[in-house]
């Protein structure tokens, strides 16, 4: 029954092959093949979960027929022994550019080979506004074979690959194409298989958007966009958004760069209700918690980093702790992915050599990589995660007949790729047909005999001759193919040039020869019996040694617990309250539960207490910098157009800033993270608690009131930089550009007002489009609303004065003026506004608009009883923010405890946050600073930090950390030392320095 | 007829003027003057707690202990009495643009950086601005010298020392060309621009670079041994260099460089050299000392330069470079800084919260300046027979608090304290 069944199977195949014609005219005779191909006696992976041993495979017309232990060969069957062989499904790469054009940016002058993305282009067609959206491009409309890529891909073990273009943040749709080189139209297999996005902005000549932010918001704005267009009410006709809807049904997958992107684009996919595919980096290790919950599956690469060049210590000093980790773990991410039931595919991309592409593999398994979950990750699942699984992945009656033949189970030491089936059709990699010649042969040539060695393999072989009795070896210089083969070699003066044929299973070699005065002669070999005994060199498996641990982050002061959180008793200090008691001297605090649960004297500890001595110490809330450009992936900046509202630096929170930890030791428990000054109307701020170690969620503060940065003057005009070709270039303009704007975000206020007044009823009757939602004027209208408070960047007295005109006119708020410089100057008038002042202590002379910046500034600004607060805009001044509030005591005499609070209190007042910290006061915040002496000394250090009643910071600790690291640095130098020994490549140490961002910095390069 | 007088008068006499945004310099000394009863911190580790200290004609007269030194106050026609207060040498900023540069961003107020590799015969000293109004905020916390440093290329030029308080650049001089800057090729670039700081790349020119400044030098040797008949400014700037009457201060970091930059002073048998920055040179401390270079040690308060070095290793590095027993200063250069220049003293304030004593850390920016710039004859300690330019501040003049300078003398002249930034703050107080 089963059999006729089977039966009943290849014949409905071989009928479908007949009507499956080409369109294409045939210029000669038809030549189709409709054989059957059968391998036999080999061990076969249908996937990485079953295999069978000494089976059979039959396909025909490029499809599997049928695989078994007792499979029936028909007549017309080409028969292939594959005894001691095995069959594996052909490997799938879901991340790929085969056939499409480049992505590489062009060099300039050389603009062709960029399809609908160049600027000019999209403005002519009825494309979207930004190039870097383009969801219309279609992969298989552009898609041409390439034998010589294709040929790399096989040789490697792939038969089909999902390629896209690599370009911009709307990508359009990916086709998967099998990797023979017949025709085009043989190769797609699926036209549409995927959509892809990243948040690179890639070749778009656009301006916008320049940043990361930016490219995340305007992801977003297309969401928002393509579902407006979709209510068909649009008066454009917009090809970009209606390939964006188009798209939305077929798997998304997203191109990240690393691990926090990941993590990035997953929260705007569930804004959505999208869950996308990520193309992941190799880091995904080193948050894996985070990973797992977004409940992505990823396309990994194996690109591992190498070993760096660290003999020689003083280059060692280059090389940063976290790409000496990331060398030693990146292995490693494979097996933490399926440790933690992600699902996930490989990819070659990204490796320098593609043949290092199982090899790799090989590492991961070594490093616990189950082999079996890595066959299907490079078959099964890629096929699954696009649904075709019904034509690739695995090898069943039907499938596609994708296929490898290796000369042993797949991650063996030795195995060889030999043959790479596409779609039934055979590519040798390695013709394992052609005998093995290695041996020791006896050599004669017309009656002089030789003794000569063949070592190496196909295609290059290494051989010697040694006379009967010398042991001198002489090289040989052995070509061989397929069964002809050729020798030359010379002894002294002799010159030896043999040519002929390989018979009886290589053993005998026979042919002609010309010597050295051109005689014609005879010679021939036989092999000898013994075997040629390689020495093998124990490779000392520096796997099986102890692998370091994941630190939070993995670098320098990472952490490699996460921080625990018991009850904390500080006894006798000096307490500066910033409340109205002042400052108490030798009082007691409990932080319990991350608040200050208790002030006062012979606290009685809860048990498990851990209980400081606080004699001679001082204590006072933790700092909090209002401003603070720290801890920010790539670009502080939106400035591409003059108003970015819609960017927010929450979307690019980067935890894994050493500054953070250094702002610790500074005393810095929490900040406003803000967008730079080069626009009027900036970004978005994130408002952090500095939680090292943490996640970028877990570091931002709950219910913390948005923010957002304004800016004025010469950064916005881009006095000191810029083409000059982006409005605003004058003060003059920046007003308009305020009244503008708010002018827009009013009449979209009430556009929407008006419509949510409708009631379905009168909808249903009468229906209205829903206004377009922009994210832009979304915000400008929280400002309005009181919902979103802003903090400007500003300078000189006219243009604060006029930005509170604006705000008075317009019916909005300045919160904060920020940096404020002229801030003394216009006192009155912003007591009169109620806006704050977050000012430098001392800084001026780096501009014309700072020149009457005065470092009295904070204290009379402070006099005319204005919320007055000293901030850094600079990672080397934020750790030093209590020294920076002493100088308000040195210039103008503000009183102590009013400094203090310009760094403490007085922030949490701007950024909403005072009544959860800035003083010390039972039920606030547990972030406080343990100070050695006077806060405000010079002298004075910090001793410990606490955030929610977490110790962050412990100068003690710090010295033991300091040895912990140059452990960790000495242990992996050492495995890097041995790994080179071993044969790995390795690269050439180089500094790796995190950018460091002001808003406002000038400086002169002058870096030779 | 001797004048006792308290401090408070000095400490608002300059309110009356606020006409000039820099005020004028001061007239020479023609009074004998006596302070008594100040806490002096000599500037060369020593500190007299009352102290006894005159000066006349620009010149300390009597550096003493005033309950041990018997003495006339009658002969001296103004007594002030300083008790409670701290006297000081004047801080000394090396390695300074200041007066170079008023406005950074405004490029026409920007004289540090001549164009081309090799600028020996450069002198920062003829582009000084006496009148710049950076410098009278500067003198405000104490510092009254200055090394005036340009900028840039392969050798960037000759600095020369002044003094804060002059009509012209003439005026200002302490030493003329005291030294040539080398600025030692750096081996990494870091790409990208000071909004968007880019990856390091390997710098491709580094040996080129090298080879250049040992052509040169080679050269310039050559060309110092005769009087050649065609005079070439840049060798002839050079062989003060060769005969040791001109420091060379070489600007380096990473301890490759520095290596191969003394390597460089061995193969020229460079007599007086200083390196400027030195982050990576407590590594090489015992060559530093064996061939007598000093270090300015760069900005205390930075940064560590890798992620893993210790957060507290720059405020830590004097002390580290001390206790190695290496010969160093402080410098600030970096961004802000010219209006920075100002913030020196608690550079050595932080010197001393990590390990140095409060008098040790003075010295860093006093006698150990003076004398790594080759003035210590006359300037760097509070002592008989050198020049009275010192101050006197409220309290610790390391200390942002107390950091209060009510009297501040150079070369014996009584200078004003006032400054633009001053002004502006009584004009607005009064608003």
């Amino acid at each position: 029954m089963f059999k006729k069944y089977i039966f009943f199977f290849t014949l409905s195949v071989f009928s479908f092959a007949v009507s499956a014609q080409t369109t294409f005219p045939v210029n000669g005779v038809h030549d189709n093949n409709h054989n059957y191909s059968a391998f036999k006696n080999a061990t076969i992976f249908l996937d990485g979960d079953r295999k069978i041993e000494n089976a059979t495979m039959l396909i025909k017309d490029g499809k599997v027929v049928q695989i078994g232990n007792s499979v029936a060969i028909p007549k017309n069957t080409v028969v292939y022994d594959l005894t001691g062989k095995y069959i594996y499904p052909a490997f799938i790469d879901l991340y790929s550019d085969y056939g499409l054009p480049s992505s590489k940016k062009p060099k300039k002058g050389n603009e062709e080979n960029h399809p609908n993305v160049k600027k000019e282009e999209s403005k002519k067609g009825a494309y979207g506004w930004n190039p870097a959206i383009h969801p219309e491009f279609k992969a298989q409309s552009k898609f041409n074979i390439n034998s010589k890529e294709s040929e790399e891909l096989r040789k490697i073990g792939f038969g089909a690959v999902l390629t896209h273009y690599q370009d911009g943040i709307a990508r359009g749709t990916a086709s998967l194409v099998s990797l023979d080189d017949e025709s085009n139209n043989l190769s797609l297999l699926k036209g549409n298989a995927a959509a892809w996005y990243s948040f690179k902005k890639g070749k778009s000549q656009e301006d916008y958007p320049s940043s990361l932010m930016g490219s995340i918001a305007l992801l977003r704005q297309t969401y928002y966009d393509a579902k407006w267009y979709q209510s068909n009410l649009a008066d454009e006709y917009n090809i970009s958004l209606d390939a964006f809807n188009s798209i939305q049904s077929l798997p998304q997958f997203f191109d990240a760069t690393d691990y926090l992107t990941v993590l990035r684009a997953d929260k705007v996919g569930d804004e959505f209700g999208k869950q996308y595919f990520f193309k992941g980096n190799g880091d995904e290790y080193k948050r894996i918690l985070d990973i797992k919950n977004t409940n992505g599956k990823f396309i990994i690469p194996v690109n591992y980093p190498k070993a760096f060049d660290v003999e020689d210590p003083y280059d060692a000093l280059l090389i940063s702790l976290e790409d000496m980790k990331h060398w030693e773990l990146s292995p490693t991410n494979a097996s933490v992915l399926y440790n933690h039931q992600i699902e996930f595919s490989f990819t070659s991309e990204g490796l320098e050599n593609k043949k290092d592409f199982l090899k790799n593999i090989k590492k991961a398994i070594e490093n616990g990589l189950p082999a079996n979950v890595a066959i299907n990750a490079l078959t099964k699942i890629p096929a699954q995660f696009i649904n075709a699984q019904d034509k690739v992945g695995t090898l069943d009656d039907g499938k596609l007949a994708n296929f490898i033949i290796t000369s042993d189970s797949l991650f063996a030491d030795e195995c060889k790729i030999y043959e790479n089936w596409v779609v039934g059709k055979r590519m040798v990699v390695e013709d394992y047909t052609l005998p093995d010649i290695t041996g020791n042969y006896s050599l004669n040539i017309d009656g002089k005999v030789f003794k000569l060695t063949v070592k190496g393999k196909e295609p290059s072989y290494k051989a010697f001759v040694k006379t009967e009795t010398d042991s001198t070896k002489h090289n040989v210089n052995l070509k061989r193919d397929g069964d002809l083969i050729s020798l030359s070699f010379n002894i002294k003066e002799d010159l030896y040039r043999l040519s002929g044929n390989i018979a009886t299973k290589s053993a005998i070699w026979h042919g002609m020869g010309q010597v050295s005065e051109g005689d014609w002669v005879k010679w021939s070999t036989i092999k000898s019996i013994e075997k040629i005994e390689e020495k093998k060199e124990e490779k000392t498996d520096s796997t099986k040694k102890s692998m370091g641990a994941v630190w939070y982050p993995n670098m320098a002061y990472g952490l490699d617990t996460s921080s625990v959180n018991p009850p904390t008793l500080i006894k006798n200090i000096k307490v500066w309250t910033n409340e109205k008691e002042g400052i108490l001297e030798s009082t007691d605090i409990l932080l319990y539960k991350g608040k200050i649960h208790q002030i006062g004297k012979d606290i009685i500890a809860p048990e498990g207490t851990v209980i400081i001595d606080g004699k001679g110490k001082q204590l006072t809330p933790g700092i909090i910098d209002e401003h603070s450009h720290i801890a920010i992936s790539r670009g502080v900046n939106e400035g591409s157009q003059s108003i970015s509202a819609e960017v927010s630096i929450a979307d690019v929170v980067n935890p894994d800033d050493v500054n953070i930890y250094r702002q610790l030791a500074g005393g810095v428990t929490a900040a406003q993270l803000l967008h730079g000054s080069a626009n009027p109307i900036g970004g978005q701020s994130a408002l952090v608690k500095l939680r090292w170690g943490r996640s970028t969620e877990e570091m931002k503060i709950k219910g913390a009131d948005g923010f957002i940065k304004f800016a004025l003057g010469e950064n916005v005009k881009r006095s000191n930089w810029g083409s000059g070709d982006r409005f605003p270039q004058t003060r003059m303009g920046v007003e308009q550009v305020y009244y503008d704007a708010f002018t827009r975000a009013k009449e979209y206020q009430k556009e929407w007002a008006a419509y949510k007044k409708l009631t379905p009823k009168q909808l249903k009757k009468n229906p209205v489009p829903a206004p377009r939602k922009d994210l832009e004027l979304d915000v400008l209208v929280e400002i309005l609303e009181a919902k979103r408070f802003i903090t400007c960047h500003s300078y000189v007295q006219s243009e604060i004065n006029m930005l509170m005109h604006v705000a008075d006119s317009m019916g909005f708020k300045v919160n904060t003026f920020t940096h404020i410089l002229e801030g003394y100057k216009v006192a009155d008038k912003m007591k009169a506004h109620g806006v704050a002042g977050s000012t430098f202590s001392d800084w001026w002379a780096y501009k014309f608009e700072v020149n009457d910046a005065i470092p009295y500034n904070a204290a009379l600004m402070n006099e005319k009883g204005i919320v007055v607060a000293i901030n850094s805009d600079d990672a080397e001044m934020g750790r030093r923010l209590n020294q920076e509030a002493a100088k308000a005591v040195k210039y103008g005499n503000v009183s102590e405890e009013d400094a203090l609070k310009m760094v403490t209190l007085n922030p949490a007042k701007m950024l909403h946050l005072d009544s959860m910290m800035g003083s010390i006061k039972v039920g606030k915040d547990a972030d406080v600073v343990i100070w050695s002496g006077h806060p405000l000394s010079i002298y004075s250090k910090v001793e410990k930090t606490f955030i929610d009643g977490i110790c962050y910071y412990d100068a003690e600790k710090n010295e033991i950390i300091n040895k912990q690291i140059q452990a960790e640095r000495i242990r992996l130098i050492n495995k890097m030392i041995e790994a080179k020994k071993n044969g790995e490549a390795t690269q050439s140490a180089k500094p790796n320095k995190k950018p460091h961002y002001h808003c406002d910095g000038y400086e002169i390069d002058e870096d030779y | 007829m001797k004048i006792v007088i308290s401090i408070l008068l000095f400490s608002f006499g300059f309110l009356g003027n606020i006409v000039a945004q820099v005020p004028a310099p001061a007239p020479k000394q023609t009074k004998k003057i006596l302070l008594m009863n100040g806490t002096a911190h000599l500037g060369d580790g020593k500190v007299i707690e009352n102290s006894a200290i005159a000066f006349e004609n620009g010149k300390f007269t009597i550096v003493s202990d005033a309950t041990v030194i018997r003495l006339d106050v009658s002969k001296f026609d103004t007594v002030i009495s300083v008790s409670g207060k701290h006297i000081y040498p004047g801080f000394i900023a090396p390695n300074s643009r200041l007066g170079l540069v008023e406005i950074d961003a405004v490029k026409a107020t920007r004289d540090q950086n001549e164009i081309g590799e090799m600028n020996p015969n450069i002198r920062s000293i003829i582009a000084y601005n006496t009148d710049s109004k950076i410098t009278p905020t500067v003198r405000f916390n104490g510092i009254l010298m200055a090394q005036i440093t340009p900028q840039g290329g392969l050798i960037s030029g000759s600095s020369s020392i002044v003094q804060l308080d002059a009509w012209n650049w003439e005026d200002a001089l302490i030493k003329e060309d005291d030294g040539i800057h080398l600025n030692w090729p750096k081996m990494f670039n870091q790409t990208g621009w000071w909004a968007e700081p880019g990856e390091f790349k390997k710098n491709e020119k580094y040996k080129d670079f090298t080879q250049k400044i040992d052509v040169f030098f080679t050269e310039a040797l050559a060309y110092s041994k005769t009087e050649p008949q065609e005079k070439n400014l840049k060798y002839e700037a050079m062989k003060k260099v060769f005969s040791g009457e001109r420091t060379l201060y070489i600007h380096s970091d990473y301890v490759k460089e520095l290596q191969e930059a003394i390597n460089f002073v061995r193969k020229f048998n460079l007599k007086k050299v200083a390196i400027v920055g030195g982050y990576d040179s407590w590594m090489l401390a015992d060559q530093i000392k064996e061939n007598n270079i000093s270090v300015m040690l760069r900005r205390v308060h930075d940064l560590p330069v890798r992620p893993e070095d210790d957060v507290n290793l720059p405020y830590k590095m004097p002390k580290i470079l001390l206790d190695a027993g290496v010969m160093i200063c402080l410098e600030n250069s970096g961004d802000m800084e010219a209006m920075g220049t100002r913030n020196l003293p608690f550079y050595a304030g932080t010197a001393a919260a990590y390990g140095l004593s409060k008098e040790e850390a003075l010295k860093l920016i006093t006698l150990n300046t003076a004398t790594i710039l080759g003035i210590n004859d006359n300037y760097g300690s509070i002592q008989t027979g050198k020049s009275a330019t010192f101050f006197v501040s409220d309290g610790d003049a390391l200390n942002m608090t107390t950091n209060n300078v009510v009297l501040a003398y150079i070369d014996g002249r009584m200078i004003e304290l006032t400054n633009h930034q001053l002004q502006l703050y009584e004009k607005f107080k009064s608003k």
